[in-house]
């Protein structure tokens, strides 16, 4: 509150001076003065793919500091802002250095059509900064999923079985002390009275004993513990094979809350192959370099993370260029979704032909870090997902897939391909027969949901044969 | 009628002998045993106590469940700059060209993530309707073959090309005499580079072209005839009727897979009429196979046979011994009432039979029509003779430098000891062959070629076309191209990509390649020649193109004289284009001069070896042959009545081996098995060429050696034991030309046995008829618009019922229905819903060629089982095709009621006919019934049938119980005894267990582990990703938009496949046509596989 308030205050001055400044004399200051706001809007339209307010060299030299490089040289500014290299045709010296140092790399700067005006907003952008905080509910939205787990955990540190296990280990020594405290003061009773003594039993003795005593109990006891433990391995035996929430490690921390939420790029965008082949892929470094060839620096984990990036295709950052005859070194990441070999799935049909959202199955993507395996319940907790079919099963298991083609309904409507099939239908017999059997049991598992239009033509996938074993084993 | 014929796969089964007996009873004739099972040699040695046992058992199953409970770390590493055209997941094809010095195709190459995965035929711009061999689409393993040299070396050391390169020009430059051999050259650029190293070595090169297996008597007959030493272009599709005495060219004469589409596309009973097709042979070929009247004579009567026919149609009918005169006059007479429609050819490469058989096709008007001359094949193009006088050159001393270039002459010259000799006589020797091959290791200097598959080249193979063969790869080891080399030694170190590309610009060249546009126009397309898929254009013949020459025109009855009267006078107007008029008389003198001994031999190519190149091949060596089904081994083959004779053993089952026999001919000698093949000629003996490759211990491939029970290399020695033996070394220079023949050879029995592995008996179909249907031409004609079902020769399977079927009251006992009215089961519903797919199969065009098998093979990643386990029952082919012989049943029939025997031991008299029998060659696959008797019997549902009318398997739900293969009629499935990709046994063989062979393996079908039934899944995985494509367009799955890996590679459209509900696709109307029926229907298991009845073009002779 404290930097707003005082940027308040600076743009009070700004205004009053402005006011005056223009009442005075033509010759305002163009670094100062604008909107800020709009001028940041008016960078990252016009700028932002070339230079930074920073001092730092993208394709272009940094902004930071201009308006004491170009101090009293509004004009040309200017003029070299709106035509490069017209304004390089004035002879100024400093102009001059300027076109010396940067066109052999990157070439000349296009013109760019923008008034004094907007270039009176973007340069007070300039000088300004990125001053504005973000929002706190902005900032929340892209929480990874660890952060979130870290909040929601804080107040219910709950480890009741370790509790349970030291409780009992102490009963257990607590008794075993007892039973010893109890023989020596019978001993001692025993001693007095001149009796035989009890003789030294070991543990286990005393333990027969007592169980032989209490048979019941240990009886009752002794039968829930092996129903407890029989589920116990039943439950961790249908757990093989079941991977929900791994998340390995990988070589670059690479944050899909970051890339899929804050700067809400298209998950196509990277996996571009999962419209239209078996594999989603995995980005080339050269798509990654798409963006990060200007974004060198992440929130984060700084450069050091990005570096990788830039080792792995050969770029240097400092001039902004590929390196010639660099050996590249392919990134090696780690598979998080693990199919056996005998199974076939394709992205793009589910993608491209179902149109299945990616969350359907892969969860809240832009909550994660590093790729992790979803597990049921966060796929269904979502609620952004139009369409969201909930599912039961642990991801990534058979059932879980051939529930999820139980439910999926495809619409006979939606493509020629269907169409043909629906067409197929209804010229046979059988396949009337079929196909009206198909419509009322769908019909009958909606009824409870109120009036289906019994006219549209909606089967399951398994209806279509999506439950049969060579659809996807071969 | 005659057509009820009793068919039978092998002689174990024509005489029913107690071991086919026996073998028929059990499904699994060898379980596996324990050794076996365990299969690790090493666990026998080993001794383990029961408590050692049963803690290592406790230690293991607790290690197996830590381990499944761990997560697997898996890589994925993406590109780093992803090339644009590749997708992962997605393949991507490439136009380019096979050609290694025999075999020629135009291929696309299909790659995964930028590996060469598939190779099949280029079928929108590739000669001969784009149709590859078995060779040429197996070759794809050559690619990923460890053996192959991974750079340059200098006897038997690594060195580095610059080391060479400067060792090579010193020893060039003083050189005196030059010589490169190499098989025959057809790529411009690289004439164009060999002519480049002779002129910088001016006058001192030579440069030898000869072929493995040689047609030079074809070219010669050729060069004496008019004048053009080449081998002609044939086209079958205009050949109406087909004389070929000795000529296998469905299987192995000069380019088959270019013969192979247009002879079946004149076979079909559909146009109302056949081509008609007589053979004349020793060995029953391929080709013979499906002749419709086959002759058997020996070798040495090839020449006058055809000077029989010659005389036949100069009107003066001779015969021959064991073929009467009046054959001859029938052929002729056939062949006079189609000139200019039909085609004579021979195999033999003697240039006199060959002149002969050029004056017949000149007289019956052949030349211009379906032979052409005009615009000659490029192939085969090598010379004996010169290569003998090389020989003799090298021999003196007086050779200074050798450069071998894709020729094997230590391994295919026939005089190849003397080759050799003359090698260690030359300074500097230099091998750019692939491998260190028989001749490479001979060789001081090896500068390895690129595989095919790496390389850029150009290809003319016939004049007035040029393919292109484009990389699908970069090149994996430290190769170089060949003609880089031989450029950089003569002074010219460009990249041969862009000596390539020079060779189309306009100043080297007319042909209009240069332009950009153009190039990749015809990269793309795979050929320059676009939209050009003939193999050449119809030339007028010599003859008629001379000016005032009379006319050759033949019209009915014309002697032989006649025209050889109008060719000479035709010759003698224009001398200048030839050089010698056809000198018939003599070579007719000569022919009949021939004599033959008491045995004859034919050496012959293997049709799946071909010469032997791709010997290593594991898929090629395992496919059987098409009419033995023998693998593995190359053997004598000998007619069964000259076997029992000699009383050597004709019943080669799995426990009986086969007798070894030494054949001596041209004073060589070689002890191979003997093998009865029905309908080989009496007196005679076969051997396939192409066996017995690094009889030396040449670093060639391990697959091309023997393999014992274990999985180990056998041993002779120190030296590894080849497959088989060449049988080169018994060919022979007669005159000017190689001979691949002997008519005087001694046989002695060895009085040993030796195992061969033959697939003839497995899986039979217990007897059951109804498998195979034929019948005659005039016979379909007569009924060719019938009902399906009607015909005589395709009756519906009908069974007797007891009921009131004519709706008269009366019962009658003989009364029968349909056999699709009685069913155990309920329709299943997949006709006229959503997709069905199936196969037709047509009997009248499947010619046998085995192009199906190799082709599923690699498609779905089918194992290499290896010859002990094929000798075991135990092969893995999805697809096989069953060979049936037959012989007419009427006859028997009598024989049987005369000798009142019962029919089984009646088998054994239908001997005789099994002298020449005729053949059906019957692709047999899972047929996906829809009421599958496999899919009620197993256990665990692991085998179920699809909504599309396939019949699914789960592999990983198998269990491994083999009921369903015990209840399959048609023994489709196969066991996985092993885990083939892991055990010992197949290490040497089984291409998934190479760590870079297995780079070959399809990615989208699962690799099958031990314990499971497999079996054909009709391209399941292409039926899939068909169907996705459609839906990703948003459009109908189209006919032909999906097609299986066998259908593809059907050369002849034999194998169709489609979507039967869709009633517009070709397969639908196939399966409706009236020659359309199931195997064993009578069965009612109503299979989604359609057979078509059969159709020789012979008279109704019952």
């Amino acid at each position: 509150m404290k930097r707003l308030s005082e940027r308040h205050i600076t743009r009070l001055i700004l205004t009053i001076s402005l006011i005056f400044s223009f009442s005075l004399s033509s010759q305002a200051d163009i670094h100062v003065g604008g909107d800020a706001v709009k001028g940041k809007q008016l960078f990252n339209a016009n700028c932002a793919s070339c230079h930074k307010i920073t001092e730092e060299v993208l394709a272009a030299p940094g902004l930071k500091g201009i308006d004491q490089r170009w101090k009293g040289k509004d004009e040309l500014l200017i003029l070299w802002i709106q035509n490069p290299q017209g304004a390089a045709g004035k002879g100024d010296p400093y102009l001059k250095s300027l076109v010396e140092k940067y066109v052999p790399t990157f070439g000349w700067m296009a013109n760019q059509a923008v008034n004094a005006e907007e270039i009176n907003h973007i340069l007070t952008y300039v000088k300004e900064g990125d001053g504005a905080p973000v929002p706190t509910e902005e900032l929340n939205k892209c929480l990874t999923y660890e952060e979130m787990q870290a909040t929601a955990s804080k107040g219910e540190q709950n480890d009741g079985l370790i509790w349970i296990i030291i409780i009992g280990i102490i009963l257990a020594i607590i008794g075993v002390s007892a039973a010893n405290i109890s023989r020596s003061l019978k001993n001692a009773v025993n001693e007095r009275e001149g009796k035989d003594l009890e003789p030294e039993t070991g543990y286990w003795d005393v333990a027969k004993a007592w169980m032989w005593k209490h048979k019941k109990f240990v009886a009752l006891g002794g039968l829930f513990m092996f129903c407890y433990l029989f589920v116990l391995l039943y439950g961790s035996l249908m757990d093989i094979g079941v991977y929900e929430g791994y998340k390995p490690e990988q070589p670059i921390w690479f944050s899909h809350a970051s890339h899929a939420c804050k700067y809400e790029i298209d998950c196509q965008y990277c996996h571009s192959s999962a419209a239209v082949s078996k594999h989603a892929g995995i980005p080339s470094v050269n798509v990654c370099m798409n963006c990060h060839k200007g974004i060198k620096k992440g929130p984060v984990t700084g450069e050091k993370e990005i570096a990788k990036i830039y080792e792995a295709i050969g770029f240097d950052p400092q001039t902004g260029t590929y390196i010639a005859d660099y050996e590249q070194k392919p990134i090696e990441w780690v598979k998080v979704h693990n199919l056996p070999d005998h199974v076939y799935f394709n992205h793009s049909q589910h993608v491209t032909v179902g149109g299945i959202d990616c969350k359907q199955c892969h969860g809240p993507v832009q909550t994660y870090s590093v790729g992790r395996q979803a597990t049921v319940a966060e796929i269904n907790a979502q609620e952004d997902v139009p369409g969201l079919i909930k599912l039961t099963k642990p991801t990534l298991t058979m059932g879980w897939c051939i529930e999820c083609h139980n439910k999926a309904e495809v619409d006979l409507a939606s493509s020629a391909y269907y169409e043909e099939m629906h067409d197929r239908y209804r010229a046979s017999e059988n396949g009337q027969r079929f196909l009206r059997s198909y419509l009322d049991e769908n019909m009958k598992k909606n009824t409870s949901g109120g009036v289906v239009d019994s006219l549209k033509t909606i089967l399951t996938v398994k209806q279509l044969g999506g439950w049969e074993c060579g659809k996807c084993h071969y | 009628m005659g057509m009820n014929k009793k068919y039978w796969t092998g002689l174990e089964e024509l005489n029913n002998t107690e071991g086919f007996q026996e073998a028929i009873s059990t499904e699994f004739k060898r379980d596996q045993s324990v050794d076996q099972f365990l299969s690790d040699p090493k666990l026998k040695e080993a001794n383990t106590g029961r408590r050692d046992f049963l803690k290592f058992m406790g230690f293991s199953v607790a290690a197996a469940t830590l381990a499944a409970c761990e997560t697997p770390v898996v890589k994925s590493i993406p590109y780093v700059v992803k090339p644009e055209e590749i997708t992962p997941g997605i393949a991507n094809y490439y136009a380019s060209t096979y050609y290694d010095g025999t075999d020629y195709g135009n291929i696309l190459v299909k790659t995964r993530e930028g590996r060469p995965i598939f190779i099949k035929g280029n079928k929108d711009y590739g000669m001969g309707q784009g149709v590859v061999n078995a060779r040429i689409n197996a070759s794809i393993l050559g690619l990923y073959d460890g053996a192959r040299l991974r750079g340059p070396r200098k006897g038997g050391e690594d060195v580095t090309w610059e080391t060479l390169d400067t060792e090579v020009s010193v020893a060039l430059a003083s050189a005196n005499a030059i010589r490169i051999i190499s098989n025959s050259i057809i790529s411009p650029s690289t004439k164009r580079a060999v002519a480049e190293f002779s002129a910088k070595y001016a006058g001192k090169v030579k440069h030898v072209q000869y072929d493995a297996y040689s047609y030079n008597g074809l070219s010669s007959a050729h060069a004496a005839a008019f004048g053009k030493a080449v081998v002609p272009s044939y086209d079958f599709s205009k050949a109406r009727v087909i004389v070929s005495v000795g000529a296998d060219f469905l299987g192995t004469w000069l380019t088959p897979n270019m013969f192979q589409a247009a002879y079946a596309d004149n076979r079909r009973p559909e146009n109302g009429w056949m081509s008609k097709h007589y053979q004349m042979e020793a060995v029953y070929s391929l080709t013979g196979s499906n002749a419709d009247v086959r002759l058997a004579i020996k070798p040495s009567q090839e020449g006058q046979a055809v000077a029989a026919l010659y005389d036949a149609l100069n009107g003066s009918a001779s015969g021959i011994d064991g073929v009467d005169a009046a054959v001859f006059t029938k052929i002729a007479g056939e062949l006079k009432a189609n000139i200019g429609s039909s085609l004579v050819v021979a195999g033999s490469n003697d240039a006199n039979v060959q002149m002969i058989v050029a004056s017949i096709n000149q007289m019956l008007g052949n030349y211009g029509k379906s032979i052409d001359i005009s615009n000659p094949t490029n192939l085969f193009a090598g010379n004996d003779a010169e290569m003998a006088s090389l020989m003799e050159e090298m021999n003196a001393g007086s050779v200074d430098a050798v450069i071998i270039y894709g020729a094997n002459p230590s391994y295919s010259w026939h005089d190849a000891h003397k080759f050799n000799s003359g090698l260690l006589k030359v300074k500097t020797s230099i091998s750019v062959n692939n491998y260190a091959d028989e001749t490479g290791t001979r060789c001081t200097y090896q500068a390895p070629d690129h595989h095919f598959l790496e390389s850029w080249n150009d290809l003319s193979p016939v004049a007035g076309r040029t393919d292109l063969q484009q990389p699908a790869i970069i090149p994996m080891h430290n190769t170089r191209y060949a003609q880089e080399s031989l450029l950089r030694w003569a002074g010219n170190p460009i990249a041969y990509y862009d000596y390539l590309r020079s060779t189309y610009n306009a100043d080297y060249t007319a042909e209009v390649m240069n332009s950009d546009n153009s190039w990749h126009m015809a990269v793309h397309n795979g050929t320059f020649a676009s939209g050009n898929i003939q193999m050449s254009t119809p030339a007028a013949p010599i003859v008629s193109t001379k000016e005032g020459a009379p006319s050759v025109e033949m019209a009915g009855n014309v002697s032989v004289d006649q025209a050889v009267a109008a060719a000479t006078a035709a010759l003698a107007a224009s001398p200048a284009a030839v050089t010698s008029a056809m000198d018939v008389s003599s070579a007719l003198t000569a022919v009949r001069s021939a004599k033959g001994g008491a045995w004859e031999i034919v050496l012959h190519q293997s049709v799946m070896l071909g010469v032997g190149n791709q010997a290593n091949n594991p898929v090629l060596q395992e496919t059987p042959d098409p009419m033995t089904k023998v693998t593995w081994d190359n053997y004598v083959g000998m007619s069964p009545s000259d076997m029992k004779e000699l009383g050597l053993n004709t019943y080669i089952a799995q426990d009986d081996e086969a007798s070894l026999v030494k054949v001596t001919a041209n004073g060589k000698e070689l002890i191979l098995p003997a093998f009865p093949a029905p309908g080989q000629k009496k007196g005679t003996l076969s051997i396939a060429l192409g066996y017995g490759r690094g009889a030396g211990n040449e670093a060639i491939g391990k697959s091309a050696y023997q393999v014992g029970e274990m999985g180990e290399h056998l041993m002779e020695g120190d030296n590894l034991v080849p497959i088989g033996k060449n049988a080169f070394t018994l060919a022979s220079m007669s005159g000017s030309t190689a001979l691949y023949a002997a008519f005087d050879v001694q046989l002695e029995d060895m009085k040993a046995t030796y195992p061969v592995a033959t697939t003839q008996m497995h899986h039979t179909v217990m007897g059951r008829e109804s498998v195979v249907k034929e019948t005659t031409i005039s016979a379909f004609l007569a009924e060719k618009d019938v009902k399906k079902g009607e015909a005589s020769w395709n009756k519906l399977p009908t069974l007797a019922v007891h009921e009131d079927i004519n709706g008269d009251g009366a019962i009658n006992a003989q009364d029968r229905t349909y056999v699709k009215e009685h069913d155990l089961w309920r329709e299943f519903p997949v006709e006229g819903i959503g997709h069905r797919w199936g196969l037709t199969i047509d009997l009248s065009s499947c010619i046998g060629c085995g192009s199906c098998i190799t082709a599923c093979h690699t498609e779905n990643n089918v194992p290499v089982v290896g010859k002990d386990e094929v000798r075991r029952h135990r092969d893995m082919h999805w697809l096989r095709i069953d060979r049936y012989f037959s012989s007419d049943f009427e006859t028997l029939e009598e024989t049987i009621e005369n000798k009142n025997l019962g029919t089984i031991s009646a088998y054994g008299d239908m001997e005789i006919p099994s002298e020449t029998p005729k053949s059906v060659h019957m692709p047999m696959m899972c047929q996906h019934c829809n009421h599958a008797p496999c899919e009620t019997v197993c256990p665990v549902a692991a085998t179920t049938h699809s909504n599309e009318g396939l019949n699914n398997m789960a592999y990983n739900r198998c269990i491994g119980t083999r009921y369903c293969a015990n209840n399959c009629p048609y023994k489709v499935r196969r066991f996985n005894w092993f885990n083939y990709v892991g055990n010992d046994k197949f290490s040497q063989f089984n291409p998934a267990q190479d760590d870079t062979l297995r780079m070959v393996l399809n990615p989208d079908v699962t690799v099958r582990s031990r314990g499971v039934m497999e079996k054909c899944s009709m391209c399941q995985q292409r039926i899939q990703a068909g169907k996705l494509d459609a839906k990703k367009a948003g459009t109908t799955v189209t006919d032909g938009m999906v097609i299986t890996a066998c259908a593809e590679a059907c050369p002849t459209h034999a194998i169709v496949f489609g979507d039967l509900n869709d009633t517009t696709s070709k397969n639908a109307k196939r399966a409706v046509n009236n020659r359309s029926y199931h195997a064993l229907e009578e069965i009612g298991i109503q299979p989604n596989v359609y057979y078509m009845t059969k159709v020789r073009n012979i008279e109704n002779e019952a």
